[in-house]
């Protein structure tokens, strides 16, 4: 349900608080589209650690890459972007590597507040709109951004905007709009708020979710809920653990599984869950779009087969 | 090097002694309930203490209490926490723009040469809308705090960056941003001439200009021009503090915790970071490592003979739910060590706490988790020893 409303629009933009998982999500939510067979490019920005490790596909170094068949990974370097745009507007080679070795070029454009961030939203639209060359068939089916946690909220998504408050005319203006267009067209494209069930991030979606419609006009279609704890003992069963912790039971569950432990465990289990039950009822409040819930996985490394649970839980949405 | 001082007295050295402590780290690890713990301890211990927040979503505000907090330091009442003498706790948010304006009226020689920049379009939009203006502006009010007799400390709770350099490097990036004296030889035609034509001196000045051309238009160029040729006057003044607040960085009386949770993501931010510190020769004081899951099992009572008694469906849910925490505890722990190994330097650990820190005895007991005896650390944490 939800993953047919996503896979219907060509960019999928994720936001949300640091921490909260964005790029495992991203990921899951790649490897779901690709699983009905969409051609799939999952874009970071200059992310460290690259969500192509995860899938068991080779690091991007800045270019689309596959890391299954299928499903691409693209890494962007704001820079590397922004080089890239100078090539473009200076035909000439000699030219253009004069700019860039220019160390004014250097200091402008790395401190000019907002062009990098434009740069890489301006770089997405071009990816967006990309086409084949003789079939006319859009190059990607799905483009899913994990866009960088800059902890201003909604800071990134903003720039297209004051861009084109600050620079009216000009093609800096005109693109500004174009990207602005694109973001707030919901034909093409889905908002998706992520968030994990805790007082900051769930107090963070929800500022985000208003003020990407109220400030910046994108309304989110989606909201997912990452690293929830479901309910595992029966009411019954709870009352048991409570009373087997209060009473301070000994013994062992089987060998080498101290019964206090195993309570102990349990107890935690019982809050956190609570704990999501409270915060998807918060936000369940405060959203009018889906909210979908991923499940906190215990695993010793999260690689490809446990994004595959997460995509499944996505298609099961 | 490794200190041989246990961490967490190096940080209560630091707590008593510094003039500035700034944390940092990315997002979503608790830096800011750690800030304002920190706080809260200096304070409680007879400091006069505030305690400033980037964050525009007002986490300080939410782990202070009740209340709004706005860009002028407010006091906070710590009476139920018994402080020591003397001790006083203000917090304060950062007024990005309200900051931005003010240097802005600082620097300037008049109130006409003042109002040119504030009405500009161009800097209208940077001094607020923009991302970077945020930490541009950290610096400049860290700098104006740790100026001000009310306060003995002051605690600076970062944005969460992802680069950390973008944080550390403001200052540079703010001062060659508005180097006019680079930037004039190829923008100053579009002002001075008031005409589409371009006269610059070298091939790569015209070869900018054809780029800024392209890319913004005439236009925004001629505002541009006009953005930097106000802050011409202003540059001098901008240069100096910029070098005061490297100054205020590097020295003794200022010092970095660098805050993570056990996820490899947020420890390798942090690592990376004090990379950087050492580089830049800024003071390190410790590492804080949010959030940590125990292994249920380690602290077992001693006698556990016998099999308990509970249904073997209730004992097999039981047993699965031990080991998850128990793969959970065992990831934690195996990436702390990583940062052991790599930095030679112990981490403060903190348990994951039963309940959000949301009031001032939550920040309390985050810190006995931090500082106290290992009961008082128990008790904190809601866990019955």
């Amino acid at each position: 349900m939800l993953l047919d409303s996503l896979v219907a629009r060509r960019l999928v933009v994720l936001t949300g608080k640091g921490g909260v998982g964005k790029s495992v999500v991203g990921a899951a939510l790649a490897l779901a589209a690709r699983a009905r067979r969409k051609r799939v490019l999952l874009v970071e920005v200059a992310t460290p650690l690259e969500a192509s490790r995860r899938l068991g596909g080779p690091r991007s170094r800045g270019r689309e890459t596959e890391a299954l068949p299928g499903l691409f990974t693209l890494n962007l370097d704001p820079q590397a972007v922004m080089d890239e745009y100078v090539r473009h507007v200076l035909k000439l080679q000699l030219v253009a590597r004069r700019v860039l070795a220019s160390p004014i070029y250097h200091r402008f454009f790395a401190a000019a507040p907002g062009l990098k961030e434009l740069m890489v939203l301006g770089k997405i639209m071009v990816l967006e709109e990309a086409h084949r060359r003789l079939s006319r068939e859009p190059l990607w089916d799905l483009i899913v951004v994990d866009a960088p946690a800059t902890g201003h909220g909604l800071a990134y998504l903003k720039v297209p905007l004051a861009a084109s408050l600050a620079v009216p005319v000009g093609p800096i203006g005109h693109n500004a709009r174009r990207i602005l267009a694109m973001l707030r067209d919901p034909a093409r494209t889905a908002l998706v708020v992520v968030a994990t069930p805790e007082e900051m991030a769930v107090v963070e979606a929800i500022e985000l979710y208003r003020a990407a419609g109220s400030e910046v006009g994108i309304e989110p279609q989606a909201v997912v809920l990452n690293a929830c704890h479901e309910r595992r003992f029966s009411d019954a069963d709870e009352a048991q653990v409570l009373r087997l912790a209060s009473s301070g039971a000994a013994g062992e569950l089987a060998t080498g599984v101290p019964l206090d432990a195993a309570v102990r465990a349990a107890r935690r289990q019982i809050r956190r869950r609570k704990l999501t039950r409270f915060y998807r009822d918060r936000l369940r409040r405060s959203v009018d779009t889906p909210l979908v819930s991923l499940p906190f996985l215990f695993r010793e490394t999260l690689g490809l087969s446990e994004l595959r649970i997460l995509a499944d839980a996505l298609e099961a949405a | 090097m490794a200190s041989r001082r246990s961490p967490a007295a190096t940080l209560g050295r630091a707590l008593a002694e510094k003039r500035v402590l700034v944390t940092c780290g990315s997002g979503g690890v608790g830096k800011t309930t750690t800030a304002a713990a920190l706080a809260l301890r200096a304070a409680r211990s007879g400091r006069r203490v505030l305690a400033c927040t980037i964050d525009p979503s007002r986490r300080l505000a939410t782990s202070l209490g009740k209340g709004q907090l706005s860009g002028r330091p407010r006091a906070i009442d710590i009476k139920g926490l018994s402080p020591a003498r003397g001790g006083a706790l203000f917090a304060m948010v950062l007024d990005v723009k309200g900051t931005f304006d003010a240097l802005v009226a600082r620097h300037t020689q008049d109130a006409a040469a003042r109002d040119r920049i504030l009405r500009n379009r161009f800097y209208k939009h940077i001094s607020e809308a923009l991302a970077g203006s945020h930490e541009y502006m950290a610096m400049e009010k860290l700098l104006e705090l740790a100026e001000d007799e009310r306060f003995d400390l002051v605690v600076l709770d970062t944005p969460p960056t992802r680069h950390a350099l973008d944080f550390l490097e403001a200052p540079d990036r703010l001062l060659a941003f508005l180097d006019v004296g680079i930037l004039r030889f190829f923008l100053r035609p579009y002002f001075v001439a008031g005409r589409v034509t371009v006269k610059v001196a070298t091939r790569t000045g015209a070869a900018l200009a054809k780029i800024l051309d392209r890319f913004i238009g005439l236009q925004f160029l001629q505002e541009l021009s006009e953005f930097f040729l106000a802050f011409e006057g202003m540059y001098d003044g901008f240069r100096k503090r910029a070098a005061e607040v490297h100054a205020l960085l590097r020295a003794q009386s200022t010092g970095f915790v660098l805050v993570a949770s056990p996820e490899p993501q947020a420890l390798e931010e942090a690592l990376f970071f004090r990379r950087r510190l050492l580089e830049k020769r800024m003071s390190f004081v410790a590492f804080l490592v949010n959030r940590i899951h125990s292994d249920p099992a380690r602290a077992r009572a001693a006698r556990h003979a016998g099999r308990a008694v509970v249904s073997p469906e209730l004992a097999a849910l039981l047993t699965t739910t031990l080991r998850e925490q128990q793969v959970l505890a065992r990831v934690e722990r195996r990436a702390v060590a990583r940062l052991e190994v790599d930095t030679r330097e112990r981490p403060l650990l903190v348990p994951e706490l039963e309940h959000d820190v949301h009031d001032l005895r939550g920040l309390a007991a985050f810190s006995e988790l931090v500082f106290g005896s290992a009961p008082e650390r128990a008790r904190a944490a809601g866990v019955t020893p």
